[in-house]
């Protein structure tokens, strides 16, 4: 229906973005038929899809990185003048109309890879704009987004709701679908499941529809008590040259304890990544500032010293820089600690295997085998197989990463019980998240930055999600 | 069924590119046999199977050290350069130590029977001085195949320039440099400039000796079997292929890609050193000019057939082995088909076999996509090009006529393919 938002809900590997893929002309091979206004289709690929009227956002990115923001919205419908070359200058104007209507100032001339995630979205949505679509189809859209961003993506869907665009909203969050959606059809392991009014139903509803039984709200305790200081972090800063800030990261200290979950909320460019990088030996530059680890000057100048150091990252972007593709599950779980299955000098495959297929059993990866391509799994498994790949290095610490993007209520539960465990062990875990309720459900402590500062401190007792963001959004003025 | 297959095979370690490329070896062996008028391969089946040995062996043991490369996400395109500095320093090494400062000690003055003063040559030296001589001139060459190969490393990870630049530039600087050392010794030590070098030392007439083709092959299995080794059976290999899969994912995972990509470009331009070796021996000369010229193309084709991908991550050793013997093999049995002047037909084979190759392998998923081979206008366009081509070398071998004849059929035959295909996609 014109202006409606439907949302399509169900557990990773349910099917929703194989279904969308269908919708939107990605996959053109299978069985049944699909209408459009009544008129039946059938796509061959995404220029058919979007000559329809439907577009899509993929939930992992596409854009070409090394071109201008402008030329990726009108790629493959270049904007020429009089004279038939193509205009770039028509196309930044008009590529800076739409991002305004976006409420975003970014510059249409920068090339697209130099923006972050959240930023790379809006484009991918400007991109929609421009096709004047018909229907629009987001799948997972708020995963990468921080809480001011998300607030601004619902002010833009509004609006094209208001101009008749129908929406199909892929998501995992059931606050927001039930902010937004006015029908919730819930998909389970590739099957229809049931199309749901949204006024007549309520998220535990969806959710048992969706995994096919009870979830109990999480409520994992705190009942860990902070040991030994692993990591002290003294004054860390990390310049940005070119930037008009100056600084990626400025002063910025904190402890962490074995033991304890350390929370770091911020917005997009708040530095939450690049802190992560900091700790991990995989910054750009050199870090200003001290580290100890254990009481022992620490300075990282590459990952492996981190890795050596007994310090673990789980990425951020799983598919650029998590996964090997070519790899099979039980390699790619393996590739951190193959020093471990050395037999005489040579891998030695069995203990290999017999170490992968423990991690398997532990965090329950569904894979057939150990042999299967990793490109075979869903996100939420795909992320739970680069968690277990650090957990074979045997690590002090465990960097997490934005660890839940994009994965599934029932895997992000287990993810979340999975954390607590090890921290039981005396793990020391540092996460962070564009979720706030999930930094709450998490942490025993918040570190909030702003603009590469440290902004406040919350216990988990005084922090609530206003004070944090809050603190977030304060900003600096130096 | 078929998945039970494919189990089956890739627990022998098979993958089915590889079972393809021994069917088409065999296949082209048996239709040799059938055009070749002097049935070479079952009369002469020794001299036959020494000379593919050879070849194989020449062509195979530096189409491992591209494979190496192309598996860790680069690729090395000074290998036939490298084969001709190598070969230069090698011959060069020789001529310093039989005329330089050293000769005194090697090669000792005496006065023969007529009372002039005579030095001893290469062939009265004796084994111990010979066999001394030859082991430091191959050792310099290995050595300037591992100094290449860290310029290469240094180049791409501190300079970051890419892969293709980086070897690009040795792949035109080397051959010069080659030429440059060449003049320099022998008109310093041998009298006169020369652009090349006769190789008269007893171990690589030894080694050019039919009888000892063995060696050849050995060698070239030996380093097969380590290269095995070093990619399925150590954290160096499984460490080569993350890094050609996803090197920012394989630097995050705490891997140093930096010096695994060291060592891979040590390993290509040293796998050209020793290749080297038996390029000196096979034309019994050092001719920085036109050494190698052209070859690595070669190993990098051997490598693609074989199965590896040119992103990176993929490839075997079995897959490259398989892929230098089938290039080698069709060359071969071209140049028994058409008996004279076989050589100016070797670039056109490699280039069609390379195509085939990766088409055949891509085949299942270009049916599957329901993709065309021939869309539209460049489709068409294309389809002229190749019957074209097919007229062309029909114009070589056949006369102007029939020429003409096999442009047409080609033409007839694409076009009618192309319609049935377009019938296809429609319906």
């Amino acid at each position: 229906m014109p202006g409606e938002l439907h949302a399509i809900c169900g557990e990773n590997g349910a099917g929703k973005s194989t279904l969308m893929k269908i919708l939107s002309g990605v996959i053109g091979d299978y069985e049944g038929e699909l209408f459009v206004s009544g008129n039946k289709v059938q796509f061959h690929g995404t220029r058919d899809a979007e000559s329809a009227g439907i577009s899509i956002i993929h939930q992992e990115l596409n854009l070409v990185e090394q071109l201008s923001i402008a030329a990726n919205i009108f790629l493959g419908r270049e904007i020429r003048n009089s004279l038939g070359l193509r205009s770039d200058r028509a196309m930044e104007l008009a590529a800076k109309g739409l991002l305004s209507q976006l409420e975003t100032e970014i510059d249409p001339s920068a090339p697209a890879g130099s923006l972050r995630v959240g930023d790379q979205q809006l484009v991918e949505i400007a991109k929609a704009l421009s096709l004047n679509s018909q229907i629009l189809i987001m799948d997972e859209p708020t995963s990468a987004l921080t809480e001011s961003e998300v607030a601004r993506l619902y002010r833009v869907i509004a609006r094209l709701r208001e101009r008749g665009t129908t929406i199909l909203y892929i998501s995992h969050k059931m606050e927001e679908v039930f902010k937004l959606s006015n029908r919730i059809t819930v998909l389970r392991d590739g099957c229809f499941i049931r199309t749901l009014e949204t006024s007549e139903t309520n998220a535990t509803e969806i959710t048992k529809w969706m995994v096919g039984r009870e979830i109990e709200s999480l409520e994992l305790g705190i009942g860990t008590t902070p040991g030994r200081l692993l990591l002290e972090v003294k004054n860390v800063s990390l310049a940005w040259p070119g930037h008009a800030r100056g600084y990626r990261l400025k002063e910025v200290s904190f402890k962490l304890r074995g033991g304890e979950v350390l929370g770091i909320a911020g917005l997009m460019g708040a530095g939450r990544t690049e802190l992560m990088e900091c700790l991990f030996g995989a910054a750009e530059l050199p870090v200003e500032g001290e580290m100890l680890l254990e009481g022992k000057p620490y300075r990282p100048s590459h990952p492996s010293d981190a890795c050596q150091a007994g310090i673990g990252l789980v990425t951020e972007d799983r598919k650029r820089l998590g996964i090997f593709p070519a790899m099979n599950v039980g390699q790619n779980i393996s590739v951190c600690s193959l020093d471990a299955t050395i037999r005489a000098g040579l891998l030695n495959r069995k203990v290999e295997q017999n170490a992968s297929s423990s991690m398997v059993g532990k965090l329950q990866v569904k894979t057939t085998s150990l042999l299967s391509a990793i490109t075979s799994l869903s996100g939420g498994n795909q992320q739970k197989c680069i968690v277990a790949r650090w957990l074979l290095t045997n690590p002090k610490i465990l960097l997490l990463d934005d660890p839940t993007r994009g994965v599934d209520v029932g895997a992000k539960s287990e993810l979340y019980r999975l954390i607590r465990g090890l921290c039981m062990e005396g793990l020391g875990v540092i996460v962070t998240s564009s979720e706030l309720p999930e930094l709450l459900t998490l942490s025993d402590r918040i570190l909030v930055l702003s603009e590469g500062r440290m902004a406040a401190e919350f216990s988990r007792e005084n922090a609530t999600q206003e004070k944090i963001m809050h603190a977030a959004t304060r900003g600096w003025t130096a | 069924m078929k998945n039970h297959r494919q189990g089956l095979l890739a627990k022998l370690g098979i993958r089915p590119n590889e079972i393809a490329l021994i069917v088409a070896i065999i296949a082209i062996i048996g239709i040799t046999l059938g055009l070749d008028a002097n049935r070479s391969y079952w009369f002469q089946w020794d001299t036959n199977s020494i000379e593919i040995g050879r070849q194989t062996a020449l062509l195979g043991i530096f189409a491992l050290g591209a494979m190496m490369v192309i598996v860790s996400g680069g690729i090395d395109l000074s290998s036939g350069s490298m084969i001709a500095f190598s070969g230069t320093v090698i011959a060069c090494s020789m001529i310093y130590l039989q005329n330089g400062p050293m000769s005194d000690y090697l090669f000792p003055v005496s006065v023969d029977v007529s009372g002039k003063s005579v030095r001893v040559d290469m062939a009265n030296a004796g084994i111990f001085v010979q066999t001394l001589v030859v082991m430091v001139s191959i050792g310099m060459g290995l050595v300037s195949g591992f100094f290449v190969g860290t310029l290469h490393a240094w180049l791409i990870t501190s300079v970051r320039l890419p892969p293709f630049v980086a070897t690009l530039s040795t792949l035109v600087g080397l051959r010069s440099m080659a030429r440059i050392l060449c003049e320099y010794t022998t008109s310093n030590y041998q009298g006169s400039k020369k652009a090349q070098v006769n190789i008269d030392h007893p171990f690589f007439t030894w080694l050019r000796d039919s009888k000892h083709v063995y060696l050849w092959v050995a060698v070239f299995l030996v380093l097969a079997a380590f290269t095995w080794l070093i990619l399925s059976r150590t954290v160096l290999g499984r460490h080569i292929y993350a890094l050609g899969g996803n090197e920012q994912a394989a630097r995050l995972s705490g891997i140093r890609t930096d010096r695994l990509k060291w060592f891979a470009y040590v390993f290509s331009a040293m796998t050209a050193s020793l290749a080297s070796v038996f390029y000196l021996a096979n034309e019994g000369v050092c001719a920085p000019v036109n050494q190698g010229r052209g070859h690595e193309l070669n190993a990098i084709a051997a490598a693609v057939v074989g199965g590896c991908s040119l992103q990176g991550g993929i490839g075997t050793v079995t897959g490259t082995l398989l892929g230098a013997m089938f290039l080698r093999i069709v060359i071969d049995s071209v140049s028994k088909i058409i008996k004279s002047g076989a050589d100016i037909w070797e670039g056109l084979i490699v280039g069609i076999v390379v195509v085939l190759a990766v088409t055949f392998s891509q085949l299942q998923q270009l049916r599957g996509s329901g993709r065309r081979l021939f869309p539209g206008l460049l489709g068409a366009c294309a389809m002229v090009t190749l019957s074209l081509f097919a007229g062309l070398i029909a114009m070589s071998t056949w006369g102007e006529k029939p020429a003409a004849m096999t442009m047409v059929s080609v033409l007839i035959a694409l076009v009618v393919y192309g319609f049935t295909e377009k019938h296809k996609a429609r319906g």
